[in-house]
């Protein structure tokens, strides 16, 4: 066997994974938190790409450094878009389906407010970095899907931690567990909501980023990142931050596995029948519990 | 509130069929064959949304994968037709086969998946309809991605236009009929019950597998037969044009947004959304049409929490209250 | 019954009316000006594209009339937006002829599109220019279909082919790597891939299609490495595109040729990937720099009345589709379709992209200029009398 592709595969299926686990992680949480599938999750993480190609294009700042502001600046729109349309469906009787319906418009909004102000042009982002790569004998990995990485394992690290060591956190888990019992012992549901909302969108945002220095992307791309983030969401079990991040790995040993030994036009009938049966075996993803 | 709606028939009945009879006749009247395009693609709608509506809005399983049956019965109706040269009129028994092959794979690929409950069994008919677009994809016999041609036909394009206008409206009521006879049935009534709570529905008595099961294969039926119209209407299908998966998400929003779990709710979101859609197509600069477009579902939603229908339904609900 | 009644009227007057304004449709009162009418995908994926050939179909209109129109009537354009769905794009066709009454057929976008069109046209008897939807499209026996110029991935590399031939043998790469979406854009360079490679006696070592979105591009790069490929051939889209060039350039994989399919021949290909893209081989039947009249007083009305410097290149291919449907139009001196089709069918037409005769198919004959970029610029380097720049052979490794 041929050694060095297989780990090259695996180690650009890893990568790649790794992304999406950022990228689902917030999916997740609005999901457990507040029932709430949000559609648009994927276009917030585009629009955070857009601004770090602004601040990479005209200010000539790294994403690594533009992500934080846009990442502040995405908190607060979570929270005023939680408050504004969010909260109010709360009445509805089925949450889960009012909501996919108007996050959906929102997502329709969303793609062509981008496609007005950016055009439909395909973007790449290109920090000093890019083309530059890490050489281990014949394999390499680009700085940029390091840097990718490395983002999405800090992002989902302190999400986590965020989640077990602050007041607001506990609050929020305690709201994902047992609702009722949390507004007994006078926690403020809506406040926890539209904090884990805006967390969500945030994490969304970091998780465009790190997509945008792996892949290029453009207004209408979040469909099919949405498509994978979802995937990776409920392999891993909702609400599950730790099993959405090993989901997101397994994604990506798989492909990267299929990558080395299969035919490419097969990768995604294999990657797709094994979720499949994944799913069969264990019907409530993965991981089932814990936050 | 049975009295009310659906209940005593007759004046609904009367309306209904004014409407359908002058909707049937219509290309009689040879109109631009335009309208005749229009027409079907929402009856086109109506019977997807409708299908999706048994497994998605009645026992709340949502099905992400719908497109797949459409894809299937286009594809299989596509195959025997450009493989043996058929003549127009077998179009309509080769798309019943469709339906058929859809209803089967739907009972294979149903039996297990439908012991996966709520978002676990949306994410594992989506996983299954991409397998089958990949797998048309990959088998040269399909056609691979170029997709089939199918025969061209001597018939003008009124008469065809007519044709599949007529054979998806047939569709489409027997559908209606059919999703409006199960919703005041024994098995509406169960699958209803499997939606508010599965266990409590077990608990009853209610045979939940198997009505599920029969759901599905139902709701996979219709959307075969539907996409055997569809590739003859084309005449051109490939993988990316029959398994698009914007298609099952299209349905599954046009069910929603009127209200799921009940016959007017799903044909009163497909309606509502073909038509809001080409009127903004039609009128508004592009963007701008679509960023309208995703306000009104907001908009409606945030009005209409549980749909457009039960909103109406309620309306003359309170005025039959107030005029009593 | 009364208190039952009300809702439903109310239930049914709503459909009706949804209906009603569906239907009414901008009736064009004057039958002055000459319509032409169609759909592009405005919104959506293909929305990058689409928008280029809105711009080159608006400009050929301006042009058309400031010169006093056709067949001295005004042109005007009805576009609507299809968001890139086939269905979609035939029911707006069919409501463009059979609603707008429009005079001319517009040519569609993508190949999906246009191949679900093609029949339609065929049905109605309208003449429809457009890129088609590659060779299998145009062998169905449509008479009203016409290719001008026509995106063929059958075609595609065929002069970067015949540039190869004219390279010595022994200097000539000998094995190829031929990564392909699978799709018709990408399935369709396989045949004349397969044909030339066994011609120059390159020995393909790795033929794969992939499916879109590619998840990484490292593994792929890496096995035609190892595999010492010395031509490397991506026929790819632009985001699998970019990810391919991005990972060769990581791997310091530098074959003596890389050739890239319709991605690199989008303006965002130089602007985003900047050095990285040069030296990229792709072809393309038509190109700003060719030296017909046709295109050269293109150039000058579009830096007079844009500012660009170059033509995009699907905007010359709109500009093109309309130059053809109006030759044949002013050739049969009427709007009668099939006039316009005969005429077509029986004389060459003079575009931006050549001077073409029409085969039975539709088609002219197979032609493509190969380009390669150079220093930021796509330029052409064969067949020789189109030449602008001299090709780079072989490819000089990637910069830092």
């Amino acid at each position: 066997m041929n050694f060095s592709l297989l780990l090259q595969s695996l180690i650009s299926g890893l990568l790649m994974g790794g992304i999406y686990a950022l990228l689902g992680v917030g999916f997740s949480l609005t999901w457990g938190v507040l029932r709430v599938i949000n559609i648009a999750h994927a276009s917030f993480g585009i629009l955070a790409a857009y601004g770090a190609y602004w601040a990479l294009t005209l200010l000539h700042v790294d994403p690594v450094l533009s992500l934080l502001p846009i990442v502040g600046l995405l908190f607060f729109m979570g929270m005023g878009i939680h408050k504004a349309i969010i909260q109010p469906i709360t009445r509805a009787r089925e949450i889960m389906v009012a909501s996919m319906v108007l996050t959906f418009g929102l997502a329709i909004i969303l793609e062509n407010t981008m496609l007005v102000i950016w055009s439909p042009d395909p973007r790449v982002l290109t920090p000093s970095y890019a083309g530059r790569a890490i050489l281990l004998g014949d394999i390499g990995i680009p700085m940029t899907h390091l840097v990718g990485f490395g983002l999405s394992l800090v992002g989902i690290l302190l999400i986590s931690l965020f989640l077990h060591k602050t007041h607001i956190g506990k609050a929020v888990q305690a709201t994902w567990q047992e609702p009722e019992g949390a507004a007994l012992v006078g926690i403020d549901l809506h406040r926890v909501s539209r904090i884990a909302f805006g967390l969500a969108i945030s994490a969304a945002g970091a998780g465009g980023i790190a997509m945008a220095m792996m892949y290029a992307f453009d207004p209408a791309m979040h469909n099919l990142w949405l498509i994978f983030v979802f995937l990776v969401v409920i392999v891993g079990g909702v609400g599950s931050v730790f099993g959405t991040a090993l989901a997101g790995l397994l994604i990506g040993i798989i492909t990267g596995l299929c990558m080395a030994w299969v035919p490419y036009h097969w990768i995604n009938a294999i990657t797709f029948g094994i979720l499949m049966i994944v799913l069969l075996i264990r019907p409530h993803g993965i991981f089932r519990t814990g936050v | 509130m049975r009295s009310i709606w659906p209940g005593r028939i007759t004046g609904g009945w009367i309306v209904s069929v004014i409407i359908l009879c002058s909707l049937g006749i219509l290309p009689l009247l040879s109109p631009k064959v335009y309208f005749l395009s229009l027409l079907y693609m929402v009856f086109l709608y109506v019977v997807l949304a409708e299908s999706w509506n048994l497994i998605g809005g009645f026992a709340g399983y949502l099905s992400f994968g719908h497109v797949a049956f459409f894809g299937i019965g286009a594809y299989t109706t596509a195959f025997l037709m450009s493989t043996f040269h058929l003549p127009v009129a077998s179009v309509l028994p080769i798309s019943l086969l469709g339906g058929l092959v859809s209803a089967a794979v739907a009972l294979v690929v149903g039996y297990p998946c439908l012991r996966l409950r709520g978002p676990y069994f949306a994410v594992i008919t989506l996983c299954f309809a991409f397998v089958v677009q990949i797998l048309v994809e990959n088998l040269p016999f399909f056609g691979g991605v170029e997709g089939l041609w199918l025969t061209p036909t001597k018939e003008t394009v009124a008469f065809q236009r007519a044709l599949y206008y007529e054979l998806m409206m047939g569709l489409m009521v027997v559908v209606l009929l059919v999703v409006r006879g199960i919703e005041h049935s024994r098995l509406g009534a169960g699958l209803i019950a499997i939606r508010e709570d599965e266990d409590v529905a077990q608990c009853l008595g209610i045979p939940a597998p198997r009505i599920k099961l029969l759901a599905f294969v139902l709701s996979a039926f219709f959307p075969g037969v539907a996409g055997g119209f569809h590739a003859c209407y084309l005449t051109y299908i490939s993988p990316v044009i029959v398994f698009d998966v914007m298609i099952s998400i299209l349905i599954v929003l046009m069910t929603l947004l009127g209200g799921g779990g009940s016959w007017a709710g799903a044909l009163l979101g497909a309606v509502s959304l073909s038509f809001v859609n080409e009127f903004l197509t039609t009128f508004v600069r592009a963007e701008i049409a679509r960023i309208l477009y995703g306000m009104l579902f907001i908009g409606v939603i945030l009005f209409l929490p549980n749909g457009l229908w039960e909103f109406i339904r309620n309306a003359s609900f309170k005025r039959a209250h107030a005029e009593r | 019954m009364k208190v039952g009644r009300r809702p439903r009227t109310t239930f049914w007057a709503l459909v009706l009316s949804t209906f009603l304004l569906g239907s009414l449709s901008p009736i064009m009162a004057a039958e002055k000006p000459i319509l032409l009418g169609g759909s592009l995908p405005l919104t959506g994926v293909w929305a990058e594209t689409a928008k280029v050939i809105e711009k080159g179909y608006r400009f050929w209109v301006q042009e058309k009339n400031a010169q006093g129109g056709l067949l001295g009537r005004p042109v005007k354009l009805i576009i609507y937006d299809d968001q890139g769905k086939p269905d979609n794009a035939v029911k707006l066709a069919e409501k463009a002829i059979t609603v707008d009454k429009v005079d001319l057929l517009l040519g569609g976008y993508p190949g999906t599109a246009a191949r679900a069109v093609m029949p339609l046209a065929e049905k109605h008897r309208m003449v429809y220019v457009s890129m088609g939807g590659h060779m299998k499209s145009f062998q169905q026996g449509y008479t009203y279909c016409f290719g001008s110029p026509p995106l063929m991935g059958e075609w595609w590399f065929l002069a970067a082919f015949q540039w190869l031939e004219s390279i010595p043998a022994d200097q000539r790469p000998q094995r190829a790597a031929v990564y392909i979406m699978n799709n018709p854009v990408g399935t369709s360079l396989t045949q004349s891939i397969n044909e030339w490679t066994k011609k120059l006696g390159i020995k393909i070592v790795i033929h794969e299609r992939y499916n879109l979105p590619l998840p990484a591009a490292e593994p792929l790069v890496l096995k035609a490495k190892q595999k010492r490929c010395d031509l490397f051939i991506s026929g790819g889209v632009f985001p699998d595109g970019v990810m391919t060039v991005r990972a060769a350039k990581a791997l310091k994989y530098n074959p003596k040729v890389y050739m890239q399919g319709v991605g690199s021949i989008i303006p965002a290909w130089v602007q985003q990937l900047g050095k990285d893209g040069d030296y990229i081989v792709s072809g393309t039947s038509y190109h700003y720099k060719l030296r017909n009249r046709s295109n050269l007083e293109l150039r000058k009305k579009v830096k007079e009345k844009l500012g660009w410097d170059v033509i995009p290149t699907y905007f010359g291919f709109a500009y093109a589709w309309l130059q053809t449907l109006a030759a044949g139009v002013e050739g049969a001196g009427s709007l009668d379709q099939t006039k316009i089709r005969d005429w077509l069918r029986s004389h060459s037409v003079e575009t931006l992209a050549g001077t073409f005769t029409f085969d039975e198919k539709g088609l002219p004959p197979p032609f493509t200029y190969a380009t390669q970029i150079i220093d930021g610029q796509v330029e052409l380097i064969w067949p020789p009398e189109v030449q602008t720049h001299a090709p780079i052979y072989p490819k000089p490794p990637w910069g830092e």
